[in-house]
């Protein structure tokens, strides 16, 4: 009488064997949903903290619950690591292991997509945790599973990122088997490639101040062969999600900016646009009904804010179909500028700022003006990266990575009517989910180890120069 | 010795009557014990003259438990010269058909005393005995005090006594099983009407346990509690389950005020992790479906408490052994009622109906206005600015605004005009509406010898406090048997329920928690009246379809109540039919297929079409039609005989078969093309479907053995074995047993004590296996949707699958005691119980590092011990009619994770805003985990700046469960009026209430109303020391209020939203009077009892500053959640019952 239950207990509503290509699109996805926008409420890293500490956006209300004060939401912590690891990074895997030599799918075009997607993710995640679990990380159902995966310092998980980037630059080939459900490239390897060796080059020049002769052999050996290293070497091959207009697949800062009016500019990108007399605040800002621009304080009291009559966010970024930017064409070339500012790189540094500027520019619709090198006050670590700054709006995290990592660009003084928690230190990094003190408590305290310092948001990460 | 003697069990009369009668030789019983036996079994009175029952007459057939009383008497009394004839109530009355005495006329129908001793006859007395409604009772016993003088009662219930002049001021005793004996000074009165108050405190009192078998309850081993069906339809709630709480030691209910809601029963105390911790319902042997959704109901809140008979609560594992794996948890066993014993065809008519209003009313403040920084003005909805300028507070949801002192303001009603800032300190009611249920059922009723039937038809209307939320139900209820030959007899049972609802949707009261505490919600019912004033302030690009307070993050409820409904229709069929045979006088054999099958659909419509920034929000609804099913297939063979003449045997073994089919199949449309009109069809975007299917199978075999000693020690064997579909095809065979004991001490010792009527013992010890849900042994992939509306995408399910699951185990033990004073006036039962299940088949948390949430485990233990206490009483019981009966029980419960499973410490069964409800190591089920402010080596909390600092990670905040659980129920009667009421107690048990927190951070609450002008300072301390070296000293730093309680926001901190969960609550309260007979005037009508009843009439006693803390926000496992719920409501109203 009990013949036929394993038929009955086969699972109807799901497959148990599944195709790399309809585990890649939802992977990538997730990573550059989290990265760019995402769109619910006490998770949105970018659009509620980074964009805000980074003094991109301000916020009119909860400005005290939600992040711009520098308390944030414990889930956003939880939600930017449990999505990443659970949704992204482990499909990726998932893909390496059907397309790795010899399996079902073999084949080296997803499994080098997936190594840079991986790379990518990892790199986000270690960037604004410090310390993550990497190496043990992803094997739950390993043959050898790991429950309870130990945490790698950041140098390590650097130098694993480097060398998969590496590997996944030599796995693609745009003669290779064809890929389905790219959603991010349509299937382009040649734009994998550079967007591979893009990537390289800015983990390399993130860590060139503590591993200077490492990372200048990487961006040389890159920089110095653009046949076997393609790198984005123009806007169209800028590594950015495409988004149609249809439910789940917009463009996430429409999806928030376009229901809730909780954000302002914030006064020092408007202050600096102005004192520019940058168009690309036509772009990133709307002006008031008078036609100017205004920005808004961050950190002030609710009623503070109330005061304010501020420029709210450019109407490019309420587009469904705006992009989301996971690297530019310009980031590609202030990498260049900075790394040759620092002799880590050939090159003239100022040929690649004004570069990097006109890309920019170009990227936004815009034409840098003739004398706007005039304008930035020669070529510093600080004009590079201000106007890096400047370009990674909307590339929140990005933007505050660079600033942690370099202390550009210089912030002004905080508002009299501001109230800022966090002791008042910008946040260095967000404290780990508390779901790893319950269930992965021995490992964390390792990782806090590594992390040379208290798990809050005043620690200082490993790259910072 | 009386020419007549009664044989009425436990009445004195009988002991007059009977001798010793144990002479029985060989296998041939006598009449006169077989007699006992019957009423015995059946808990009926048999009388008859001694004359005609020869204590020597064997008897041609012995008792057949599964046959009726009636059915036996026949067999019993076959080929004899007497015939009985069925009396009243429980009473039988035997004669010789010899003597062709026709029935005397009542006045003068009496048995009396042989003249022989008799001297002289110095008057006659004549009387009527009635029962509380008004009902003869005949075989009623009469006794002279402290004489051998007696009678009985006839068939309508009177009697007639000759009195001699040998007794000075006698004194009547009047008794009849089951009702309380009175003592009635005769003096001179001749004629008597006397009234017996019936007595719930029977002794030998009849359950039904597992598979509708019904026992002697002194004969078993386990604890059982039964709720009589009146007590469920008086004082109603729509859903049954809630009228178990406070009334069943043991059994906790959180209900909700919803209309058509659920309720989340747990027996006991949670033995499982992750499963289904609510009992098993049985409606006459059928299982109901008890997990689903809180909102939309289930079982328990469909079936009408108008055909309920009696519910039956089966606590431990060893009361359901043989109902399977799911009966862990308990068993509730509703048996309906049916047209057995009826003569003829009986009406019974009943009506209620109640008014709600909400319960408790949070403390508000009534002095600021919405909006923020001490400003209240109305722009465009949102932080728009008006023309000269001036910025709005209309998009801040908070009240932290100006003084609402009467100065001009504009307002979302006016602007941009200027009206008078006011309070409104009345619009927490003028929110809610009347809430109203009305019930009317109507049965009909009547049997033969061969069969019996009862058809009832019931409507429930309710609407609900909050307008535009309903609910209706109609049930259709048919129990019938027939006897198709005499050993072959049929049963259908079943009950069709149709029901559903305009609008299950509501908003709670978010409203009151992000809100402006100025809203006039009177005029936001009738926003249309200033709708077209308030399009003039609609920002460019924005369109509303309804005026608002505000239009950045809420939408009008009432609107959303009118037209964003979510609608559904239900049809439901719960029933069975049975067979039952005779194969001889011990053997019987029962087929019975069951099933309960239910479909619904849902229609939920999400939002309507606006705009907002220039953007069009489309409007979209959802579909849903969920199909489930459980049909369950026995074969039971009943063997029963008396070994020897101490010892008896009854032996079940059967089979089941049980198949479960769910399916649920839904549609999003998520663009409308023509907004309002609700069909598949009118899609403008690719619509999003989804289904899931789940199916599963168990094979049962099971057998139980009771042996019984002299009636008076009872052992009780049980053991099944299940094959489940769920688990891996090598390890899906799984076997669990039970032995339960019972001793009744007084028969044992045969103690005859004035004080001590009865004392038993129990003990019990069994298993119960589960298996596994569906689906759970094979890793899988999920589908994500489509990407840009032409890519599917997959991915991996984030919870590790496990091959080699076994099935888990609970083990219960318990002992109790069961002790009754004074004959039944007074009575005690005690149980201690300690229940074991180990290894819980649960999806464990891991790191998420692991590219996984949860893996699934066979895993951890988890005990619950407790103690359970009934208490009964009648202290009152005049001559006069007046009677005070009173009840109280006890529960506690102790339950602890003992383990989990490997390297494993905690199981996190709920979270909220990163606050967790774990089930942790070494730790109750429950504990709930989160930030808490730091505090100094004194205890106190630590403030910088003047506000309250949170210490790192996280700590144990508290526990849902309670300390205990209790009630007190006391009824009064006096002639035919009477007072119910019931207390009903929960103490202890930790909420996370962020709805509360959330309303003093957005300055609702009238503590939030201090200092804003001046600012407050938080009590607690500072340091002035170094971190190192901290030095305390009292904090003294003025804050300012809207800081202080942004500081105590849940969300984050959540130690501020943990809040006491005790309540003491006046459950019930009815006063009931029963028409007298005489007052009725005709045959037409039998009895009518009308009463006004009252539920959930004050809250007694609780700890929670502003709401009653009897919340359920999340459902099932995730208890002691609260945001918003709709307030738990009064209701109060009138009952009437009727019967014809």
């Amino acid at each position: 009488c009990t013949k036929d239950f394993e038929e009955i207990n086969t699972d109807p509503n799901n497959p148990v064997s599944i195709s790399p290509s309809l585990l890649l699109p939802n992977a990538i996805q997730v990573v550059v949903d989290r990265y760019w926008g995402h769109s619910t409420r006490y998770q949105r890293l970018n659009i509620d903290a980074a964009m805000c500490w980074i003094q991109h956006l301000s916020r009119n209300i909860y400005i005290n619950a939600e992040g711009d004060s520098y308390e944030i939401p414990l889930t956003i912590s939880s939600g930017t690591w449990n999505s990443i690891y659970n949704e992204s990074l482990i499909n990726f895997e998932r893909v390496k292991s059907l397309t790795a030599a010899g399996a079902e799918y073999e084949n080296a075009n997803y499994l080098g997509i997936a190594m840079t997607m991986q790379s990518f993710s990892f790199a986000y995640l270690t960037d604004v945790f410090g310390p993550i679990p990497y190496s043990e990380s992803l094997k739950g159902t390993a043959e050898e599973a790991i429950n309870s995966p130990a945490y790698d310092s950041m140098e390590e998980v650097y130098a694993g990122i480097l060398a998969d980037l590496m590997e996944a630059n030599d796995l693609l080939s745009t003669s290779g088997p064809a890929v389905v459900g790219d959603i991010l490239f349509n299937g382009d390897i040649m734009k994998w490639k550079r967007f591979t060796n893009s990537l390289a080059l800015r983990m390399a020049n993130r860590q060139a101040a503590k591993k200077p002769a490492e990372s200048s052999a990487i961006m040389t050996q890159i920089l110095s062969d653009p046949v076997k290293y393609p790198i984005i070497e123009n806007n169209a091959q800028a590594a950015e999600l495409t988004h149609f207009d249809v439910i789940g697949s917009r463009n996430k800062m429409f999806d928030v900016f376009s229901t809730r009016s909780d954000w302002n500019i914030s006064t020092t990108l408007i202050n600096k646009l102005l004192e520019l007399d940058d168009e690309r605040i036509t772009v990133y800002a709307q002006p008031l009904d008078d036609g100017t621009y205004a920005g808004l304080p961050n950190g002030l009291t609710d009623a503070a804010a109330g005061t304010f009559n501020a420029s709210r966010i450019g109407l490019k970024y309420l587009d469904p179909t705006a992009p989301s930017v996971l690297m530019t064409y310009a980031e590609v070339e202030f990498i260049k500028a900075e790394a040759a500012l620092d002799g880590d790189i050939e090159g003239d540094a100022s040929a690649f700022l004004e570069s990097a500027i006109k890309a920019s520019f170009h990227q936004q619709g815009l034409t840098m003006p003739s004398d706007y090198m005039s304008r930035i006050g020669g070529v510093t670590k600080e004009s590079i990266m201000t106007q890096k700054w400047i370009a990674l709006f909307g590339q929140g995290v990005e933007a505050w990575n660079e600033y942690r990592r370099t202390g550009y660009p210089v912030m002004s003084a905080p508002h009299p009517s501001s109230v800022f928690s966090n002791e008042g230190v910008l946040p260095t990094r967000i404290e780990y989910p508390t779901s790893e003190y319950s269930l992965n408590k021995t490992n964390l305290d390792e990782g806090v180890s590594k992390l040379g310092g208290s798990d809050n948001m005043r620690t200082p990460l490993w790259w910072v120069e | 010795v009386l020419a007549l003697p009664i044989s009425a069990q436990g009445q004195n009369l009988t002991q007059f009557a009977k001798g010793p009668t144990f002479n029985v030789k060989s296998e041939n019983k006598n009449l006169e014990s077989t007699l006992k036996e019957l009423e015995d079994l059946y808990a009926i009175s048999i009388a008859y003259p001694t004359s005609i029952v020869d204590p020597y007459t064997k008897i041609p057939a012995a008792i057949n438990s599964k046959l009726t009383a009636e059915e036996n008497l026949q067999r019993i009394l076959k080929g004899s010269q007497i015939n009985f004839r069925k009396g009243a109530g429980d009473f039988y009355m035997l004669e010789s058909s010899q003597t062709q005495a026709p029935i005397a006329p009542a006045n003068n129908f009496s048995y009396q005393i042989p003249t022989a001793t008799v001297q002289n006859i110095e008057r006659t007395i004549k009387g009527v005995v009635l029962d509380d409604d008004q009902v003869p009772i005949p075989g009623a016993s009469i006794l002279i005090k402290g004489t051998m003088n007696g009678t009985v009662t006839d068939i309508d219930g009177k009697f007639s006594l000759t009195l001699t002049d040998e007794t000075e001021d006698p004194i009547l005793m009047v008794s009849f099983i089951g009702f309380t004996t009175q003592e009635i000074t005769v003096g001179s009165t001749s004629m008597f009407t006397i009234e017996l108050a019936s007595s719930d405190l029977a002794l030998n009192e009849v359950v039904v346990t597992a598979f509708g078998l019904e026992r002697d309850k002194k004969a078993l081993g386990y604890s059982t509690q039964s709720v009589d069906g009146s007590a469920l339809t008086e004082s109603r709630p729509s859903n049954v389950a809630n009228s178990l709480s406070g009334r069943v030691a043991g059994v906790q209910v959180t209900g909700n005020s919803m209309p058509g809601s659920g309720a989340h029963v747990v027996i006991r105390g949670s033995s499982s992790v992750a499963g289904n911790n609510q009992p098993l319902v049985v409606v006459d042997g059928v299982p109901l479906e008890q997990t689903s959704s809180r909102q939309y109901g289930n079982g328990l809140s469909e079936i009408s408490p108008d055909n309920i008979k009696e519910m039956t609560i089966l606590k431990g594992a060893t009361a359901a052994a043989l109902y399977g794996s799911r009966a862990a948890n308990g068993v509730i066993m509703v048996t309906t009622k049916n047209g057995a014993g009826s003569k003829g065809i009986g009406i019974e008519f009943n009506s209620n109906m109640t008014m709600d209003n909400p319960l408790v009313k949070p403390n508000f403040q009534n002095t600021y206005g919405g909006g923020s920084g001490y400003r209240t003005w109305y722009v465009d909805g949102r932080n728009g600015f008006d023309a000269d300028g001036i910025r709005g507070t209309a998009g801040v949801d908070e009240s932290w605004g100006a003084p609402m002192d009467g100065s001009l303001v504009p307002l979302w009603y006016s602007a941009p005009e200027r009206v008078p800032l006011l309070p409104q300190p009345n619009n927490w009611e003028d929110f809610w509406e009347t809430g109203q249920s009305v019930t009317n059922t109507i049965a009909l009723s009547g049997g033969n010898d061969q069969g019996s039937f009862r058809v009832a038809i019931g409507r429930l209307d309710q609407t609900s406090i909050m307008a535009d939320n309903d609910y209706y139900r109609n049930n259709f209820k048919l129990n019938t048997s027939y006897k198709f030959v005499p050993k072959l007899q049929m049963s259908v049972n079943a009950e069709y329920i149709k029901s559903g609802s305009d609008n299950r949707g509501f908003t709670g009261s978010q409203d009151f928690i992000w809100a402006h505490r100025h809203t006039d919600y009177t005029k936001l019912k009738n926003w249309e009246d200033y709708y077209d004033i308030q399009r003039q302030t609609f920002r460019p690009g924005d369109d509303y379809p309804y005026a608002n307070w505000q239009h950045e993050y809420f939408s009008n409820p009432f609107f959303n109540q009118k037209y964003l409904p979510s609608s559904n229709e239900k049809d439901r069929l719960v029933g069975s039919i049975a067979l039952n045979y005779d194969i001889n006088e011990h053997f019987s054999i029962m087929a019975r297929s069951g099933t309960d099958y239910w479909s619904d659909t849902r229609i939920n419509i999400n939002s309507a079409e606006s705009f907002k920034n220039n953007v069009k929000r489309f409007g979209s609804y959802t579909e849903s039609v969920l199909n489930s099913q459980e049909t369950n297939s026995d074969v039971i063979l009943t063997f029963d005989k008396d070994l020897f003449p101490r010892l008896s045997l009854k032996i079940q073994a059967g089979a089941n078969n049980r198949v479960n089919n769910y399916k649920s199949t839904s549609v999003n449309v998520g663009q409308l093309t023509i907004d309002g009109l609700y069909n598949l069809g009118n899609y403008a975007s690719p619509v999003t479907p989804s289904s899931t299917i789940r199916k599963q199978v168990v094979n049962s075999v099971f057998g139980s053995a009771q042996f019984g000693f002299n009636n008076y020690l009872f052992l009780d064997v049980t053991g099944r074995n299940d094959w489940s579909s769920t688990l891996p095809t090598n390890n899906n065979s799984f076997f669990y047993p039970s032995v339960a004991l019972s001793a009744v001490l007084t028969d044992i010792f045969n103690v005859q004590s004035d004080i001590l009527s009865f004392a038993k013992i129990r003990g019990s010890i069994a298993q119960v296996g589960n298996d596994a849900d569906p689906y759970l042994l094979n890793q899988v992939y999920s589908s994500e949707g489509l990407w840009a509306g032409t890519t599917p995408t997959y991915a991996e399910s984030n919870e590790i699958a496990n091959r080699t699951l076994k099935p888990e185990i609970t083990t219960g033990k318990e002992v109790g005691l069961d002790l009754r004073f004074f004959e039944g006036r007074a009575g005690i039962d005690f149980t201690y119980y300690h229940q074991s299940t180990v290894n819980q088949i649960l999806a464990v948390s891991i790191s998420t590092a692991s590219g996984y949430s949860s893996q699934i485990l066979n895993a951890g233990e988890i005990t619950n011990q407790g103690i359970e206490l009934t208490i009964n009483a009648t202290p009152i019981n005049t001559a006069s009619g007046f009677s005070w009966y009173s009840a109280f029980n006890f529960a506690r419960n102790r339950n602890k994770v003992v383990e989990l499973a490997e390297g494993l410490e905690n199981y996190i069964l709920a979270t909220q805003n990163s606050l967790t409800s774990e089930a942790r190591v070494g730790q109750p089920y429950g504990t709930l985990y989160g930030r808490r402010y730091e505090r100094s080596p004194e205890g106190e909390i630590i403030y910088n700046n003047g506000l309250p600092v949170l210490e790192s990670g996280t700590h144990i905040l508290g526990n849902i469960q309670p300390d205990w659980i209790g009630g007190w129920s006391n009824s009064f009667a006096y002639k035919g009026l009477e007072l119910n009421m019931l207390i009903d107690m929960k103490m202890g048990g930790d909420i996370f209430d962020v709805g509360t927190g959330l309303a003093r951070k957005t300055g609702q609450y009238a503590e939030t109303a201090i200092g804003r002008e001046e600012g407050v300072i938080g009590q607690g301390v500072k340091n002035i020391g170094t971190s190192e070296e901290p030095v305390y000293v009292p904090n003294d730093v003025i804050a300012s209020a809207g800081t202080f309680w942004n500081s105590q926001n849940p969300r984050t901190y959540h130690e501020s939203g943990i809040f006491d969960g005790t309540y003491v609550k006046l459950r019930e309260l009815s006063v009931g009077y029963v028409f007298p007979k005489n007052f009725l005037g005709n045959k037409f009508i039998q009895t009518m009892k009308l009463s006004f009843v009252g539920r959930n009439l004050a809250m007694l006693y609780k700890n929670h500053p502003h709401m009653d803390p009897e919340v359920d926000d999340k459902g099932g496992n995730g208890q002691g959640f609260s945001y918003g719920e709709m307030p738990s409501t009064r209701n109060l109203g009138f009952n009437l019952h009727v019967t014809f």
